[in-house]
């Protein structure tokens, strides 16, 4: 019976995403997003003509990193939305950072998170987007309309 | 950097903490009692840890490094475990079993960049 009664969406979806192993992935994307702000802070604030272009994607990454655990932690289709751009950015900015900072190793000095792909941080800069993205496609809101919807159960998970 | 005594005891309490909290995952518990004790010692470490580095401080053994990017590792790495604990007794679940595991090796990184402060070792 309350399988046809259409529960809110946008509830079931929220408590969903944000429940289980997405309380990990928060976790360590607030983690991320504490101590890229803490270390952007310092360089812009101690040395920032050293290297400003550097300095200035460190604090980028770290606003990055804020909006992606807050909107990951939010409930709702808004912040599912804001969470996939934002993760959808951290991905190419640690693919490009990486790839640049290897490239042009004036530009980009071994001191931002995504400096060669995250390396100073155990490569979890690399990692965490793609789980990130992996994670939001496994709970999309339509696919958990369906579920809320479906009269029939699905046997397929 | 020296590897000293604070480094060693700290070393092993994160990493058992850390060995504690993924195993009580492993074993689909939800955060008990000696998760969540394994996190506050960690804490209870931290807190040692700066008393210890204030007597150091006076007592002709400066940090080498900056001292305030010290104390600001310092105090962001003792909201770590409290933020954690948080964040993780909100659901009883294994998986907050893993964010209370996330606090050791979190501390275990961080003492380690303040331990390299403390002898002046690198930059930020």
């Amino acid at each position: 019976m309350s399988l046809t009664s259409p529960r809110p969406p946008e509830a079931a979806e929220g408590r969903d995403r944000t429940s289980g192993p997405g309380r990990l992935l928060i976790a360590v994307y607030g983690i991320f997003a504490v101590s890229s702000t803490a270390r952007a802070s310092y360089q812009i604030l101690t040395k920032f003509g050293e290297a400003p272009v550097a300095y200035l994607l460190s604090a980028f990454a770290a606003v990055v990193y804020i909006v992606a655990t807050v909107s990951l932690a939010r409930p709702g289709g808004t912040a599912y939305r804001v969470s996939v751009v934002a993760v959808l950015v951290e991905l190419i900015g640690v693919l490009a950072v990486g790839a640049f900072s290897i490239f042009d190793a004036q530009v980009f000095p071994n001191d931002t998170v995504w400096s060669a792909f995250g390396q100073g941080y155990g490569f979890v800069p690399l990692v965490l987007p793609i789980l990130g993205l992996w994670w939001l496609y496994r709970h999309r809101p339509s696919a958990l309309d369906r579920m809320t919807i479906d009269v029939e159960p699905r046997r397929t998970r | 950097m020296i590897v000293d005594g604070f480094f060693l005891a700290g070393a092993i309490i994160c990493l058992l903490s850390m060995l504690i909290c993924v195993g009580a995952a492993i074993l689909r518990q939800p955060p008990n009692d000696i998760t969540i004790i394994s996190v506050a010692v960690v804490e209870l470490f931290l807190v040692v840890y700066a008393i210890a580095a204030v007597v150091r401080q006076l007592s002709g053994e400066p940090v080498l490094g900056e001292p305030w990017e010290f104390w600001g590792y310092f105090l962001t790495a003792l909201l770590v475990p409290i933020g954690a604990f948080w964040w993780a007794i909100l659901e009883r679940s294994r998986w907050s079993n893993i964010v209370l595991g996330a606090v050791g090796i979190t501390i275990l990184v961080m003492l380690f960049r303040m331990e390299q402060i403390w002898d002046g070792v690198a930059g930020l």
